[in-house]
């Protein structure tokens, strides 16, 4: 059941929001924060229980309730350790993203937040559903509310960035509800019961072409997600132009929901049809890695910047799901958060900096250190963070990936890690030219107030900690990987029933 | 003689025959539009009594079954709702008599209603013609309106050549087999080459007669001008209340017993479902006018629905029902918002898209309302649309009809384009400087009506099972 809160709280909550919105913008932002506390109230005490609900492997929490009966839909949730750690992230970074836009959103603040807090249940859903077209609801709902916040209150271009983001993410959209009917359909011709329960679907013998299709289908949506080369068109113009606090959970949760789909549906319903995909996948992620890297060194515009920045991060993510091995799969459980938290910082920094510059112009930034102490140490320290500076989170998640793939890939395994380079060139280079140098023109030089800076310790804290002693997080996590990745025997053995 | 089951019919007769009556006694436009309303109401609940009725009433002209009385229910829902956005659209300072427009309104349900449980084809052809004469009165009431006038004439001259087409249809088959009975005919096959070649030249004229009826690709042109022209409430009755009166015909007939479409003309409905999926979402792009847009999106809305009745079997049956009813809510509501920004008395309605600037600004309520519609519309959740749309899919894939599927994705990520258009618009900031339809006040009825219209939607969209449990009594 409290799985269940934990989705209706920022549901009610976003209702709430927009009627306090309707009488003072105050109230609105403090009934958001509350809601948000309310919601890490829930879930973080989830990490030390056990699901009274029996489910095949390692859960901490699920709930179950009828919904469409006659299609054998269900309102299954579980919460095993990737998902806590996520939701975890997905509450945290909203709480950021409510601060943020403090000063940031002066219109329609009731109806700011309550797409801000509906966006955050689609993706907290999203991380819970176990029945596939709970999943596809969630997976749809968490689009709209974003759609809106780009388009009311991005930047110059946003009406185009958001038809683009909503047409590139819908339309993949339609294809997992396509796999999802044919999986179901699948299973259907095999049992006889028409169901959309994961526990049952994952029996299902998906060898043969139309088992590929699925898995393409699917596999398709969620790299589309992930913004992965050659499907990330979407991701540097919507990222760009959405206000702080979007670009923030675009970043560092909307993206995760597509690793997070590779690693939850992707590989244990279809192992076979993903193994042999598994070449093309790779090279993907290598090219992710380094076209993201090669265009974010030629970009001016600091959060366009950042913004390709991550395509070449989850080029990592990529390789690891797709190496089938338990060390890479740690790694990127890491990789997402630790992502999650250095960009999520990046972008209010850059947020930060339009907000005292009015620009995002690497060209006429230059001697920020002088007038903006504080900012600009962390920003350095993000952007470091970011590059896979040792001692931080993201390293270890990078390290732990090329770790994994390089028994199994080892000539991936040497491109990838060749993409370091230009990561370290892109990252220099915009330390440079944002935070040294001479200051050209007149600024703002209100540097970060005691808010903005207890929120950058925060998280520089937990990049840190992530860095430095990992084991915990790689604890929680530990049993839900046993329970998205069928062991090799088993999966063969299902596939040469099929067969 | 038992009418019983006949309850609802015999009410919305003796309505339809009182109503002149109450007008010679007190022109009153509210009198008139209450007692056309509480007649409604009154035929709606009569359907649990005729539901129960023990023999066939008039089983010679009707079939009064669970399905039938289904879209009956339907029929007057969507009647009553659109009838209430109209008493208030109508205003006192209209330079026309307005009485007369809720005669018109239930002769035309009177005619679907019979055209929805017509038993043989004459008593179809009389429930047709009654609800499009009616119709056509509707369209052009506003005469001072050139729009409408021309959409009046538009609608006159083709709809009464798909009616010559009918009836010629219906002359053909009758000459092959000497029956009007449609069961009848269906289940028999003819003696003869020549009368079998008569009655499948008649059939096809019935076709291209309900082609042009539910509008779809290729018998679409009249679709925009007569949606842009007419009246919002007119404009709502038109692309509701008529499909669902021709909707209802044609699916009691396919589920007859002994029923299975020919390959041909499976292929044939393919090719129109493709056709209007894609005709309907492409040409709404170029469109400036909501009710024009509106009215491409009704044409692709009906390739889907196509999609559905070629997935037969018992997933598409209620696929099919399911999706009339999230259509017919949603476009109800969609032209309701429109309806409830005007008034009869201007020169033309509030229905170019850019006049919905700035709705969320200054009616949020009223713009988060139709952006439910809109996003209903193009099958997003949590909106019933949603839920439509992925039952059609899913008696697609049972069917496994994966091309049309592919189509129905590529055009519903086109039709993506212009509902999210007009979401954008509502979204920006009004001119300052610019008097803004919204500022009307809008009556208690109307507020009323919107409500019951979104509120369906919602709920539906969130939780269908009692809907689809409702629906699939029809198949009992």
């Amino acid at each position: 059941m409290m799985l269940a809160w934990l989705l209706i709280v920022p549901m009610a909550g976003g209702l709430l929001a927009w009627l306090a919105g309707l009488f003072n913008p105050l109230a609105a932002r403090i009934v958001s924060l509350l809601i948000l506390l309310l919601d890490l109230a829930i879930a973080l005490p989830l990490l030390h229980s056990t699901s009274n609900i029996a489910m095949p492997g390692n859960w901490m929490a699920g709930f179950n309730a009828p919904w469409i009966p006659a299609f054998g839909m269900s309102f299954r949730l579980g919460m095993d350790g990737v998902s806590w750690l996520l939701v975890v992230l997905t509450i945290l970074i909203g709480i950021f993203a409510i601060i943020v836009s403090w000063d940031e959103i002066d219109d329609g603040v009731g109806f700011f937040h309550a797409n801000l807090l509906w966006s955050l249940a689609g993706a907290i859903g999203v991380f819970v559903a176990l029945d596939m077209f709970l999943f596809f609801y969630f997976w749809e709902l968490m689009l709209v509310p974003m759609y809106f916040i780009i388009a009311i209150w991005g930047h110059e271009n946003r009406r185009r960035a958001a038809i683009k983001f909503f047409l590139f993410t819908q339309g993949s959209g339609l294809l997992i509800l396509i796999s999802i009917l044919a999986l179901a359909f699948i299973h259907q011709q095999q049992t006889g019961v028409l169901t959309f329960n994961y526990f049952e679907l994952i029996q299902t013998h998906t060898a043969g072409t139309l088992g590929f299709l699925i898995m393409l289908g699917l596999f398709i949506a969620f790299v589309v997600k992930l913004a992965s080369f050659p499907v990330h068109v979407w991701l540097p113009e919507t990222h760009t132009e959405a206000p702080t606090a979007g670009s923030v959970i675009l970043a560092s949760i909307l993206l995760k929901t597509g690793a997070y789909g590779l690693m939850r549906f992707v590989v244990p319903l279809m192992p076979m049809a993903a193994h042999s995909l598994a070449p093309v996948a790779l090279w993907l992620g290598v090219g992710s890695i380094l076209y993201g890297a090669f265009l974010a060194y030629g970009q001016s515009d600091l959060k366009k910047l950042i913004a390709y920045t991550s395509i070449s991060h989850m080029g990592f993510v990529l390789i690891g799901v797709f190496v089938f091995n338990n060390i890479a799969w740690q790694g990127v459980v890491i990789l997402l958060v630790a992502h999650g938290i250095s960009t999520g910082a990046l972008f209010i920094i850059v947020g930060s900096v339009q907000h005292r510059l009015h620009t995002r112009d690497l060209a006429r930034m230059g001697g920020m250190w002088t007038d903006l102490p504080r900012l600009s140490s962390f920003g350095t320290f993000f952007i470091l963070a970011s590059m896979g500076l040792p001692g931080l989170g993201n390293f270890v998640g990078e390290f732990l990936i090329l770790r994994g793939a390089w028994a199994m890939a080892p000539l991936i395994t040497v491109i990838a890690a060749i993409g370091l380079i230009p990561a370290a060139m892109y990252s220099l280079i915009a330390i440079q030219r944002a935070f040294h140098g001479p200051a050209d023109e007149e600024r703002d030089t209100h540097d970060f107030g005691a808010r903005e800076t207890a929120m950058m310790l925060v998280l520089a804290a937990a990049i840190i900690y992530l860095g430095v002693y990992p084991q915990p997080v790689l604890n929680v996590a530990a049993p839900s990987l046993n329970n998205m990745q069928p062991q090799p025997a088993t999966a063969m053995l299902k596939e040469t029933r099929a067969g | 003689m038992n009418l019983q089951g006949a309850a609802p019919l015999v009410i919305l007769t003796i309505l339809a025959g009182g109503l002149p009556g109450v007008v010679a006694i007190k022109r009153c436009y509210r009198l008139i539009s209450a007692v056309a309303g509480l007649g409604l109401m009154a035929a709606l609940l009569s359907i649990p009594y005729a539901l129960q009725a023990p023999v066939p009433a008039l089983p010679a002209m009707f079939t009064f079954n669970a399905l039938s009385l289904g879209f009956i229910g339907l029929i007057l829902v969507s009647a009553l709702l659109i009838l209430i956005l109209a008493s208030t659209y109508w205003q006192a300072e209209t330079p026309l008599r307005r009485e007369e427009y809720p005669l018109l309104f239930v002769a035309g349900i009177l005619g679907a209603t019979v055209l929805a449980a017509a038993a043989n084809f004459m008593m179809l052809f009389i429930g047709l013609e009654t609800m499009t004469l009616a119709m056509i009165g509707m369209i052009a009431y506003p005469l001072f309106r050139p729009g409408a006038e021309e959409a009046g004439m538009k609608y006159l001259v083709l709809s009464g050549m798909s009616s010559s087409f009918v009836l010629f249809g219906i002359g053909l088959i009758e000459l092959s087999s000497g029956s009007l009975d449609i069961a009848q005919i269906i289940a028999a096959t003819p003696a003869d080459a020549a009368s079998r070649e008569m009655l499948i030249a008649g059939l096809a004229m019935l076709a291209i007669g309900t082609g042009f009826k539910l509008s779809v690709v290729p018998f679409h042109i009249w679709v925009p001008d007569v949606y842009a022209g007419a009246p919002a409430p007119t404009g709502a009755y038109v692309a509701v209340i008529a499909k669902l009166g021709v909707l209802a015909i044609l699916i009691r007939v396919i589920n007859l017993p002994g029923v299975s479409l020919p390959a041909s003309v499976q292929t044939l409905i393919t090719v129109i479902a493709i056709l209007s999926m894609l005709a309907g979402n492409l040409l709404a792009l170029l469109q400036d006018n909501l009710k024009r847009i509106l009215g491409y999106s009704s044409i692709a809305h009906l390739g889907y629905l196509l999609v559905a009745i070629l997935a037969a079997g018992t997933i598409g049956q209620v696929a099919v029902v399911f999706y009339i009813v999230a259509y017919a809510i949603t476009m109800i509501g969609a032209f309701g918002v429109i309806s409830v920004l005007s008034r009869s008395s201007a020169a033309r309605d509030v229905d170019k898209v850019l006049e919905l600037r700035g709705l969320f600004w200054t009616r949020p309520a009223l713009a988060a309302v139709m952006t439910l519609f809109l996003l209903s519309l193009a099958g997003i959740p949590p909106a019933l649309g949603f839920i439509a749309k992925m039952y059609i899919m899913a008696a697609g894939v049972h069917t496994q009809l994966w091309g049309l599927l592919a189509i129905m994705v590529v055009s519903g990520v086109i039709g993506l384009f212009y509902y999210l258009n007009i979401i954008l618009v509502m979204s920006m900031k009004p001119h300052t400087d610019e008097a803004l339809p919204g500022v009307l006040a809008i009556s208690i009825p109307n507020r009323l009506a919107i409500a019951m219209v979104s509120l369906p939607i919602l709920a539906f969209g969130i939780a269908p099972s009692p809907l689809i449990a409702l629906l699939k009594l029809m198949f009992d």
